[in-house]
């Protein structure tokens, strides 16, 4: 059953996270990136962040710091469901405090995911500033938060979810439109 | 990546348990380590939940770890313990149990003297049950950070050699890790002496072995169990001086052990009957790891049964 609806593909993909890559090295200049550090979300902010940190690289030659975050202990939905996936590893390899992070996620939707990743991460200290990058904005907010740095920006119905496939975990570059049944509240 | 969910709202005993559910507990404890090891040592994830700890034998250790657990997770905590409970005044087990439920807990924590004794909660509660050890029967957590100190040092339990060394018979620390270790493909020694360790254990698939040396000689990781005083009482072994001599771990008997084998033990030790102060506080003791790991591993079996109460 693959209902899926390709939106953009490998290509225009590139395009997007060269995009954000951009809009990262413009705002804190070739000098100011020594101190940023990207900060990816499972599952598929994790190899959006190391793309922007490759483009960040070949720009200006700046490697930036980079670790990973698992939410599960974080969510706001503890406890309503029947199941529970994996913790997968969590790992901030540098230090938070003072840092410049930038959260990278793949879709900016509800806003929740983000609110628990700003929990997460300054329980492992006081960051300096912390900035959203997500490849698409579909729209949907339910809570006070924006993305600073996006590929694209879309709107998308509630019934319908956007997937971001990464060669590396997926086999292919794609942007995707499902059909989706959000879990009951 | 698995894509395997956890979705039991009880831990009751690792015989239950598919290999791949003790993994899937191990990898999540793993994270919940990293956790105690931060500046803040606290997530919010079991935030207005309610836990009691049902404490029907003594216990320290195993209380204290889980209570440091159910902190770190931001649960809200209720200590009762046999001497505090109705249980004095003749109330039944379900009786004190619902009682409880009805003031709206999520999990139960129970220590009982009586085999399946959580088992018998679990089925006639709504609220998680959580096994801390029911009788000579299990004592799951104990079992679960064992192996997880043990796959740390050694990468996996797949076709490792454990020796479990003392009174097996009335141990669940040994019945626990027994089941853990061959669902995860370990080989697994019962030794002691021969009232406290009887063949009929080779049924489950373990050696059965009277002689310490033959033991441990091949062993990857030898867990040292405590010699209860009050089994000499009973008649199961003459002293504890002959007991030391010849299922007691010290520079004497260690001369037969592989140079990376691991020393472990459950605690409280008994010091120089089981095992020689030397060597449980050598280089090659994990002792303290384990009480360490205990806190990660209870940490992720209270998130886990936690995340699934919700029928």
């Amino acid at each position: 059953m693959d209902n899926r609806v390709l939106l953009k593909n490998a290509e225009e993909m590139s395009q997007a996270i060269s995009r954000v890559a951009d809009s990262i090295i413009s705002e804190f200049g070739v000098d100011g990136l020594a101190d940023v550090a990207l900060v990816g979300l499972y599952k598929a902010g994790v190899p959006l962040a190391k793309r922007i940190a490759e483009v960040i690289k070949q720009r200006t030659g700046a490697v930036l710091q980079s670790g990973t975050l698992d939410i599960s202990m974080y969510r706001d939905d503890f406890g309503q469901r029947s199941a529970l996936p994996l913790i997968r590893e969590t790992e901030i390899p540098f230090d938070v405090d003072n840092a410049r992070l930038i959260l990278v996620d793949d879709v900016l939707s509800t806003g929740r995911t983000i609110r628990a990743a700003l929990d997460a991460v300054t329980d492992y200290g006081r960051p300096a500033l912390i900035r959203l990058a997500v490849l698409v904005d579909r729209g949907g907010v339910e809570y006070p938060i924006r993305a600073d740095y996006i590929g694209w920006t879309m709107q998308c119905r509630m019934d319908r979810k956007i997937l971001v496939e990464f060669s590396e975990e997926d086999g292919a570059d794609g942007v995707f439109e499902v059909a989706w049944q959000r879990r009951a509240e | 990546m698995s894509s395997f969910q956890w979705t039991r709202k009880d831990l009751l005993s690792l015989y239950d348990l598919e290999a791949q559910e003790i993994e899937f507990i191990l990898d999540t404890a793993a994270e919940f380590k990293k956790v105690s090891a931060r500046k803040v040592k606290k997530v919010p994830a079991l935030r207005g939940k309610t836990v009691v700890n049902f404490f029907f034998e003594p216990s320290t250790r195993t209380r204290v770890s889980f209570e440091l657990a159910e902190q770190r997770l931001s649960a809200d905590i209720v200590n009762v313990t046999a001497s505090t409970s109705s249980l004095t005044k003749g109330e039944s087990l379900l009786d004190t149990v619902r009682n409880i439920e009805a003031l709206n807990v999520d999990l139960l924590v129970m220590r009982h003297p009586v085999p399946g004794a959580a088992n018998f909660v679990a089925q006639r509660v709504g609220a998680g049950v959580v096994n801390a050890g029911d009788g000579a029967h299990s004592h799951p957590t104990q079992a679960l950070l064992d192996l997880f100190t043990i796959r740390e040092h050694k990468g996996r339990i797949k076709g490792l050699k454990v020796a479990i060394v003392g009174d097996i018979m009335h141990s669940r620390v040994a019945r626990s890790n027994v089941w853990g270790l061959l669902k995860l493909g370990a080989e697994v020694t019962l030794a002691g002496p021969s009232t406290l360790v009887p063949k009929e254990f080779e049924s489950v698939g373990v050696r059965v072995c009277h002689n310490l040396e033959e033991a441990i000689c091949d062993a990857d990781v030898v867990n040292m169990l405590r010699i209860q005083r009050e089994r000499q009482e009973s008649g199961f072994f003459p002293s504890t001086g002959e007991y030391a001599r010849f299922f007691g771990l010290n520079s004497q008997t260690a001369r037969f052990l592989k140079k990376d084998a691991l020393i472990m033990h459950p605690g409280p030790i008994n010091r120089d009957v089981e095992l020689s102060s030397e060597l449980a506080d050598g280089s090659r003791s994990v002792i303290l790891e384990q009480v360490t790991n205990g806190l990660a591993v209870r940490m992720a079996v209270l998130f886990l049964v936690a995340g699934c109460l919700k029928k």
